[in-house]
């Protein structure tokens, strides 16, 4: 089968990649640049394991193939961590005990990103609605939501 | 740390379909007609892709040809045009909440997409998308008919309008031919003020796929109704206008209307679907109960 060429920005790192045209962009990402910190969970939308950010966006990555977004800036949970060290969500979701078995975390992290980078003071509400497309099986939400209130406090402040 | 790529290089190249014999992403509209009339059914219409992953998962790979829209900008803009708002297809739901054209005149079709999925449904799923699937539980389709849209369908052959409410013509089936594809969605302004309600029952919020929908529309000349909009989804093989409810409130004050009488012609007016997603008599019960909430809205924000 014939490759595209696309060209992505993945974590302020320019590629250029031959990708099928039926290569999810989390196939890409998983496969192709083995950050395998993306997760792949129910496949169709519906956990947000697989959440990235495409061009300031969260984007569930089994739903949309890598021709689709040629050209775009696309963050994993990968690139939160600095030379600096861990990112203040990552702190937040240690801190707040957020992380149990952990499948859901990136996921959650890149939602809680997008909501951030957009809306540096949210309220508990906007929180609510910005993972709402990231399921947990684990923790029952709340410190996952007291983590990214916490982020919020340390960054904006 | 971060890793370095081995194929970094610093040309940039594109997609090009001219290559790639089974994937083409045109940049002209023109283009995508072409591609679409040759390929015909053959051809798979990718928008935001988020119903078209869903439905061919575990089968990607049997998908021969694609036809993306993506680089179609022409599609991502709204705009008034001789007092008619026109949606691009390729406007996603994100776009729809945060606009404020469609804040201030189609409040009620913004609602309906901020209720779509979750926030990574919105980022990526369009209009488009939602009208071409023609789901009856699709969200924006009632505030669609609501609104009295029309649909605009190109093909290489020229263009025709279809009035959204002639568009569906049964669960995932509508008008549109194999060479055509839909480029807008038009909908009709008014000086008249405007005012609606958007009511979304489902079992949770995020990611249901809705039991039931309701978008009431209504437009008043003082405190006269001078037109209703009233339609449905997930209540019949298609989203429907209740036109029946609508001339019935013609001409009438919003404190003259019984708004249970209302109810109760909503439930029997629809044919609901039994399905997994709610029970037949469930959906009947639920359709009265929202249809005066819906009223009750309208009243206390026409009366603030
Ligand atoms: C987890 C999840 C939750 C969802 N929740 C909701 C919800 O709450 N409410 C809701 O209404 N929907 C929901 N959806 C369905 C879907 O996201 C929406 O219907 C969305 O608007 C589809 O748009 P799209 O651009 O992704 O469509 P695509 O998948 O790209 O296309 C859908 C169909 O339309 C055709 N098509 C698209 N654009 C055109 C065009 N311009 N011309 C001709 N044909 C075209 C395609 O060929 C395809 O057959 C959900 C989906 C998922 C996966
Ligand atoms: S794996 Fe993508 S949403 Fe579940
Ligand atoms: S921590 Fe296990 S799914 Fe969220």
């Amino acid at each position: 089968m014939a490759k595209l060429d696309v060209e992505l920005k993945v974590n302020g790192e320019d590629y250029k990649l031959q990708v099928g045209s039926q290569e999810r962009l989390l196939d890409t990402i998983r496969e192709q640049l083995k950050l395998t910190g993306t997760k792949e969970g129910c496949s169709v939308g519906e956990c947000g394991a697989c959440t990235v950010i495409v061009d300031d966006q969260a984007v569930n990555s089994c739903m949309v193939l890598t021709a689709q977004v040629d050209g775009s800036k696309i963050i994993t949970v990968e690139g939160l961590e600095s030379k600096s060290g861990l990112h203040p969500l990552q702190k937040a979701f240690i801190e707040k005990q957020a992380v149990q078995c952990g499948f859901c975390t990136p996921g959650m992290l890149m939602s809680a990103l997008a909501l951030l980078n957009t809306n540096p003071e949210p309220s508990k509400e906007e929180i609510k609605t910005a993972l709402e497309g990231n399921l947990c099986r684990c923790t029952g939400y709340q410190q996952i939501i007291d983590a990214v209130e916490m982020a919020a406090e340390e960054w904006g402040g | 740390m971060m890793r370095k790529s081995p194929m970094k290089q610093e040309s940039r190249q594109t997609i090009s379909g001219v290559d790639f014999k089974e994937y083409f992403q045109p940049e002209s509209i023109q283009k995508a007609l072409e591609i679409r009339a040759e390929y015909g059914d053959q051809i798979e219409v990718a928008a935001g892709s988020t119903d078209l992953l869903v439905a061919n998962y575990e089968k990607l790979h049997e998908i021969k040809y694609w036809l993306d829209l993506v680089k179609l900008d022409q599609l991502k803009k709204i705009e008034v045009i001789d007092n008619e708002l026109h949606i691009g297809a390729m406007v996603t739901h994100l776009q729809l909440m945060k606009s404020d054209l469609i804040k201030k005149n189609l409040a009620v079709l913004a609602a309906a997409a901020e209720d779509v999925g979750s926030p990574q449904i919105r980022s990526r799923g369009t209009i488009g998308g939602n009208i071409c699937t023609s789901s009856p539980a699709g969200d924006l389709l009632a505030p669609l008919l609501s609104y009295g849209a029309s649909f605009k369908l190109q093909s290489t052959e020229g263009e025709r309008i279809v009035k959204a409410e002639e568009f569906f013509t049964g669960p995932k089936r509508n008008s549109m031919e194999t060479d055509e594809l839909l480029t807008e969605i038009i909908i009709p302004l008014t000086d008249n003020k405007r005012e609606g309600s958007w009511i979304k029952v489902g079992r949770r919020k995020a990611l249901v796929i809705s039991t039931l929908t309701l978008a009431v529309v209504l437009e008043f000349e003082g405190e006269k109704i001078v037109k209703a909009g009233i339609a449905m989804g997930s209540v019949a093989p298609t989203p429907v206008r209740l036109k029946g409810i609508e001339a019935v409130m013609v001409d009438q004050k919003l404190t003259d209307l019984d708004y249970k009488a209302l109810g109760r012609e909503v439930k029997a007016s629809i044919n609901p679907i039994d399905d997994l997603r709610g029970t037949k008599e469930y959906r009947e019960d639920v359709a009265v109960d929202v249809m005066v909430r819906a009223l009750k809205e309208i009243e206390r924000k026409v009366s603030s």
